[in-house]
Parts: C-alpha cells; structure tokens; sequence
C-alpha cells in the first residue's frame, strides 16, 4: 500500500509532556448556560460526529490527549507517549487516579475496547483515522501500546476527548453499540458528569466532583440549551440567560451589536483544530468544466474580498489554497496561485477565450446552474455573490438550492451538478481534512463531503500517500507545498474562504475558549468571577 | 339520551377513527417515500463525510435495503402494538420522544385555545353588542391587525419588548435552567414562561373568533326566534344570554375543531421562537433529517389527536343545543 518513502528517526521520539498551568485561586461556583445550535441528535459521539453533539459530550469525556493552539499534543488521560523508531508502535502511558462518572476506574482495557470495537468500526472519521491500527496491547493496566500495519502520525492528532472519546468498557461494552442504552446518557471521565436531557430544552451537566484534574472544574454546573431561532438565541445572550455560543449559534450580523455590549465579548479563537473552508467544488467531469482553464477563470473571477466583508461580516480571510493558514505553526501550510491578483478579471476573460469560449451577442459565453450550500441564509448570499462574479467574466449562472438530504445526493451520488458551494473542516491535519478532497481513492458515489469533483492525478495522489505516513513536519511542508502548488493549479476546488467563527462569551465568565478545539473544550478550567 | 347511548357512541366513533389514522399513517408513508435523500446521507452529512461501508452499515440497519412494501408492512404490523419503532438518528424509541414532547405541546395548546377562545368570544359579543359604534369598529381593526401580523414578527417583538427592555418575562424556554426550582415555584416558573408564547400564538386565533362570533351574534339576533323570545316577555339580556350566545357558539366550536389541526402546524413558528420544547420543532427537524420513523410517529399521533379533538367538538354540539341529536 503506502510506500515509506524516508527511513523514519533512528531513535524513539519521546515526546516530554507538561503540565498545564496549575489551578489558580479561581473562585469555584456557578452555572453556565452554554447555547448549542442545532439541537443534538443523540449523544453518542463514539458513532455520530454531528457538530452540536461534541458541543455537549466534550464535558463528559476525555480524549487521551489535549492540544494547544498550535495543536502540540498536551497529556490528558495519557501521561506520556512514545513513538517507535519504525513508527509502527506508540506507547502510552496512562493516568492511574481516574474513575468514571460512575466510580469504576479506568484502565487500558478501556483504551483498547474504545479503539478498536468503537472508533475504528464505528466512528464515521474513526474508521479513517484508525484504519492502520491492528492492535492495541494492553501489558498492563496503565500501558495501552497501538500497533500500527503502516506509520500514521495523523492519528497523533486526533486523540481529544471530541475526537476520540474514551468511553468505559463496563458500560459501552455491554450490549450492541450502535443501538445503546447509554447512547443518551453518556458516561465518561471528563469534569462534567451527565445529569439530564430534557429534549428540545437543554442538557444538564453537574461538576464532576472527582475529577482527576485536583480541583477542577470550577464551575458547578453547565446546562446547554437549544433555541431554535436565531433572534432568540441573541436575545437570551443578551439577557445574561445565557452566557456562551459558538459555531455561528449567533447570525453574523447580530454579532457586532452583541460585542459592542459592556457584558459580552468575541473571540475568533477556538477553532484552530476544525479550520473551516468555504469553497466552490466543480464537477471536472462535466463540460465546460472538465477544462483545466475554465476551472481557473472562474477562481479568478470570485471575489473573496468582497465575499468576506459582504457576506461573511468580515469574519474570515482569503484562503489561498486547499490547507488553513492554521497549520502555519507546524509548517504544513503553504499558499498556491494567488487568484486575489488586482487584474483577475481580465486573467479570467482571458483563460475562457483561450478555453474555447468567446462572449455571444448577449455578452455571455455559456449558462450553468449553481448550487448553494443549503446551511442558511449567508450561503444563500454567497451563491448570489458567487453569480454577479461569474456573470462579470461572461458565465450566466442560475441558482438552486434544496434541502440537505437532496443537495448531498446530487453532489456525491448522482454528481448531478456543475458547481456548488460548499463547507469542509480541515480538522486537524490535512491527512484528515485536506485529502479527502481530491484524493482518487476518495472518489466513492453514496459518501459525503469525499472527492465529489472527481479530480485526481497520480502525481498527486503520491504526494498524498507520501505525506501520510511521513513523521517529520520538515519534509511533510516540502510534500505539502508541491501538492498545493498541484491542486491550485488543477482548481478543481475553489478555496475561497478560512472562515472564522466567531464565539460569544460573557464577562462573567473567565479561561471559557482555552484551546484549539474552543467550544468543543471541556471547560474544567472555566470559572465565574 | 342516556349515559350507555353516550358510551356506545364515542366506542363506535373511536372505531371509525382506526381506519382514518391507518390511511393517514399509509398515505405518509409512501409520500415520504418520495423526498429524495434518506437518514443515511443525512447522518454521514453531519459528520462531515463518512466511508461508504459506514453508509451502506446504516441503511441496513435502518431496514432501507428492503423494497418499499415490506417496509410499509412491517411499520404497519409493529404500529398495532404502538410499537412506533427506533429513531435511530435521536438514538431513543420514538414512543418516548413524543410523550416528551405532548406535555408541553398540550400545555401550550390548552392554554391558547383558552385564551382565544374565552377572549376572541367575549370580544365577538361586546362588539356585537357594540355594533356600528367606534368600539365595534376599533375591535374589527384590531382583528385584521392581529389576523394578517405573521407569528414570528409578533414573538419577536414581545421579546424585544417584555423581556429584553422591561425584564417582566424571560425570552425563551419552559424553564429557569439556572435555579431548577421545584414544587410549586416550578410551577409558577413554567407558568411565568408560558405566558409570551400563549399571547403570540393566541393573537392569531383570537382575532379569527372574535370576528366569527361577531358576524354569528348579528346573525342569530336577526332570526326569527328572536322575536318570539322577545314576544314572549324575555329581557335583552336574557334572549341574548341564554338564546343568541349559544346559537352563535356553534359555528365557532366548528371553527376551534378544524383549527386545531392548523393549532399544531402554527405552533412550530412560535415553538422555534420561544424554544418551546413541542411536538411542531420536533416534527420540523425530522423532516429536514430525514428521520422518517419519527416524522411517521408524529404523524401518527398527531392525526390521533385531531381525531380526538373533533370526536370532542362533536359531544360538545350536544350540550350546546339539544337540538343536534348524536348517533
């Protein structure tokens, strides 16, 4: 399968972990109110990774691993851990003081039974993210070893308490898991215990008063709510009914009012693990766009500037290819053709006449159709951005939109389109998030948000498979920037946009957003002043 | 009539209604056969893309790999023993989902239909009593007013008005989430928060019977009856008491009967405003997530409850006016 294309470090990289910053005099007490949007469907995150579940069950369990924002691993369940040489065996060594919410206490059977009867046969990404793994050795009870058929250091980076919950094996491991008793009353061993979900109203958790982080939480107790409408959702922040919202909980243009409030602030941090990118994805199967060169006029032609302040209230930046400006820290970002150049118009123009396509009498060289992201109202503006830009460059677009259901089945099933907008998460490396996109074993009619453009080259599917299994960040950034360089110049995505979500939080309220993953955080070290 | 007639009467109306709800949960059925997109695509949607064995896992499990009229007749057959199956999305029994939801679904109905219903009536007769004079008038155009002003709009301003500038009601939820009462202060909490959505989904209706009950006193008062009762000594008072106001009742029952099915439809904009926790939101978000053994569950009960509430208006006909014999 994976070539490894460069002997890995000779000696074991052990990676040292700090403690977190110690309990300060944080004055315990208090009830936050956090607002999610959409409600849940179940909370079982083992086998649903739907947004608003992680908002919830994030509190309830713990990963293996913390990251900070820039996404360095910090120890959590785990202690420490050890990569071998050949970079098929990690070892970790796990905490021996923590119990389950309902006092049983955890070991590496729990690990084990989590990752490979959970997460790697059940988990939508966990199928993805573990596939190498073919064991997990358990020597003792605090030594959980994950042997791997090929190097994947990616996997390093999904090991949060969002992404990969470690859930008790007492409790999951009795019964079938797709269908469990506990699906909606999650138990785990994070610093919020589950109390109650009353649905269509809220979700109650209580602080966890063993928890094994000594002190933490402060707060006595977190109770999510779901308010279905938006104006509703920005009256009860500004109400102090409830104090924190994320994930555009909040619409764009209330944002602004609610910070300019003394009792509210926002913060765009939070959201390094999950870069959100809005793009453009274009059916390269389907004429005119299976022309390299339309592809590219059209990236020239919209106006990311323009979509960002207009559309998006100025909350995100142009992307400049297919990787989030978040993974600059590690060194994996890199930047491709700049199509923000000020003469794009005429570069646009200039590519559809060379293309093949001159401007008719009506001024318009040919029509499609465009399909919105049926997310809501912004997206709805976008397509309307996305059609005046086109129009200026000769491409008449009429726009479509339907309801989720209908819009992924024509996207990934019948590729019934011409081009869509679109909304994929980085996550937390592009092994992830990033190669899904245009990856040729990831061209699969029936599954979502994969290569729905149908582009691949074989160059690029080999610095894909390279980069997957390649452990040093240096060499990995050479791959990536080639591989950038490769798709901008292919477009068969349009990267417009890293979009920055904001987050509300209230003053009151102190340490809540302390991580990459912001409201998909567990909130221990949150505390009212 | 006596009480055994009554009981055989409403056995025999329930029967009646068994074929009505089958047809309504059948006719579901095959339509929602008909939205392209099933539960599957929506699940891995949501989690922002999932491997195609993870999908094809799903609609197994889902029983979506068998033909549509095998389907149908396994939901029929589990349906019989209100064994209204597992929605899988929710990760529950969709039998415990709803009986969640009605509390607060009736609670919110009961408490508007009482209030249209006692206001829009007592307003109807005043400006019956009041006609052709600026009273009349004013309540005529608060009507449209209320009529023709869309739900959301109305929700949002009392928001903005009694809760955000005034502070008199909390803007949205069944309950204080942050203080949990219990006992009685729960109760007047709930009440405390009942209050915004009851007005909101009342102006509506309230406008529609006042303008009913109006247009059916004047009506009434013009008959024939009216003269003999007013020949045969009765004061004004007294005719309009005991005779107009409970002739001109009927027409409004009839209308309270067929609302309620539009009660519930209406209830979804006001429930998503106030996030109250009713069987409209529920209904709502099934549909667009495909959820269809919910969606039929809901369909389900809701069909029964209309059912009901028409058998209701039915028995209430009698009490009105002896005339209207049952059987």
């Amino acid at each position: 399968m994976h070539r490894i294309p460069f002997a890995m470090a000779s000696a074991a990289i052990a990676v040292a972990l700090f403690a977190g910053p110690s309990a300060l005099a944080q004055k315990p007490g208090g009830t936050l109110v956090q607002i999610t949007q959409p409600e849940p469907p179940n909370l079982a995150p083992y086998i649903s990774t739907s947004g608003p579940i992680g908002q919830v069950t994030a509190k309830v369990f713990d990963g293996l691993l913390d990251y900070d924002f820039d996404l360095k691993p910090k120890p959590a369940l785990a202690e420490s851990f050890t990569v071998a040489p050949d970079g098929k065996t990690v070892t970790f060594k796990l905490r021996k003081d923590v119990k389950f919410h309902d006092g049983k206490p955890f070991t590496s059977a729990d690990v084990r039974f989590t990752i490979m009867d959970v997460l790697k046969t059940n988990h939508p990404r966990g199928i993805a993210t573990f596939k190498e793994v073919t064991a997990v050795e358990t020597p003792d009870p605090h030594t959980a070893v994950f042997k791997l058929a090929t190097p994947a250091p990616y996997m390093m980076m999904a090991l949060s308490g969002y992404e990969s919950p470690i859930l008790p094996k007492h409790v999951y491991g009795v019964g079938d898991i797709k269908t469990h008793a506990k699906a909606n009353e999650p138990v785990g061993t994070g610093p919020f215990r589950f109390v109650e979900w009353r649905r269509g109203e809220f979700v109650r958790l209580d602080k966890n008063k063993d928890y094994w982080r000594a002190g933490q939480p402060y707060l006595d107790r977190i109770v999510v709510r779901f308010i279905a409408d938006a104006s509703t959702r920005t009256a009860a922040l500004e109400k102090g009914e409830a104090h924190v919202a994320g994930f555009g909980a909040v619409p764009y243009n209330d944002v602004k009012k609610l910070g300019a409030l003394p009792s509210l602030e926002v913060t765009t941090k939070g959201y390094e693990m999950i870069s959100p990118i809005v793009e453009l994805v274009i059916n390269t199967r389907k004429p005119p766009f299976d022309n390299q060169k339309v592809r590219q006029a059209v990236s020239y032609a919209v106006d990311r500037k323009f979509v960002i302040d207009n559309v998006w209230f100025g909350f995100g930046k142009p992307a400049m290819g297919p990787i989030s400006s978040n993974f600059a820290p590690s060194g994996l970002y890199a930047a491709g053709i700049d199509f923000t150049v000020a003469d794009r118009i005429e570069r646009a123009n200039k590519l559809l006449d060379e293309a093949g396509f001159p401007k008719k009498a009506d001024g318009f060289r040919f029509e499609i159709v465009h399909d919105i992201t049926p997310y809501g109202e912004e997206w709805q503006r976008f397509g309307e951005a996305v059609q005046q830009a086109l129009a200026q460059v000769g491409i008449k677009a009429t726009l479509r939109y339907e309801d989720v259901a209908k819009w992924l089945k024509r996207l990934y099933t019948d590729y019934d389109y011409f081009i869509s907008s679109n909304f994929l998460y980085n996550l937390a490396d592009p092994v992830l998030g990033v190669h899904r996109g245009f990856h040729s074993d990831r061209i699969k009619p029936g599954t979502v948000f994969v290569n729905g453009a149908r582009w691949s080259t074989p160059e690029t599917d080999a610095l894909m498979d390279k980069a997957t299994v390649e452990a040093d960040a240096a060499k990995r950034s050479v791959l990536y920037k080639d591989l950038v360089q490769k798709v901008s110049e292919g477009s068969p995505v349009i990267y417009v946009l890293e979009l920055q979500f904001p987050t509300i939080v209230n003053k009151q309220f102190r340490n809540v957003i302390t991580g990459p993953l912001g409201i998909y955080g567990n909130f221990a070290t949150a505390y009212r002043q | 009539m006596t009480g055994s007639e009554l009981g055989r009467y409403i056995i025999r109306r329930l029967l009646q209604t068994v074929p009505v709800v089958l047809g309504v949960v059948v006719m579901n059925f095959l339509l929602l056969q008909l939205a392209p997109g099933d539960l599957a695509t929506v699940l891995a949607g949501e989690a922002g893309g999932a491997p195609k064995e993870y999908i094809d896992q799903l609609r197994q499990r889902f029983g979506q790999d068998q033909p549509v009229l095998v389907q149908l007749f396994n939901y029929l057959r589990n349906i019989v023993f209100l064994d209204l199956g597992y929605s899988f999305r929710q990760s529950a029994p969709v039998l415990d989902l709803l009986l969640a939801r009605l509390v607060p679904t009736l609670l919110l109905m009961g408490a508007t239909l009482i209030v249209s219903l006692g206001i829009g009536v007592l307003t109807g007769v005043l400006a019956a009593l009041w006609v052709r004079t600026w009273k009349d008038h004013l309540v005529s155009v608060a009507a449209i007013v209320f009529y023709a002003t869309p739900l959301f709009w109305v929700g949002l301003m009392l928001i903005l008005l009694f809760s955000i500038h005034l502070d008199w009601f909390p803007t949205s939820g069944m309950e204080d989430v942050v203080a949990f009462h219990e006992g009685w202060a729960r109760v007047v909490d709930i009440a405390h928060h009942l209050v915004l959505p009851t007005i909101t989904l009342s102006l509506f209706y309230l406008a529609l019977y006042a303008r009913l009950m109006r247009a059916s006193m004047l009506e009434q008062r013009g008959l024939d009856y009216v003269t003999t009762a007013r020949a045969k000594g009765l004061t004004d008072r007294q005719i309009t008491t005991r005779h107009v106001f409970r002739n001109a009742l009927l027409p409004v029952v009839t209308m309270a009967g067929v609302q309620f099915g539009g009660l519930l439809g209406g209830s979804v904009v006001v429930e998503s405003v106030f996030a109250w926790p009713g069987l409209g939101q529920l209904a709502y978000q099934s549909l667009f997530a495909r959820d269809f053994n919910l969606l039929l569950g809901i369909f389900f009960l809701s069909s029964c409850l209309v059912v009901t509430v028409n058998l209701v208006v039915d028995l209430v006909y009698v009490v009105l006016d002896p005339r209207i014999r049952i059987g």
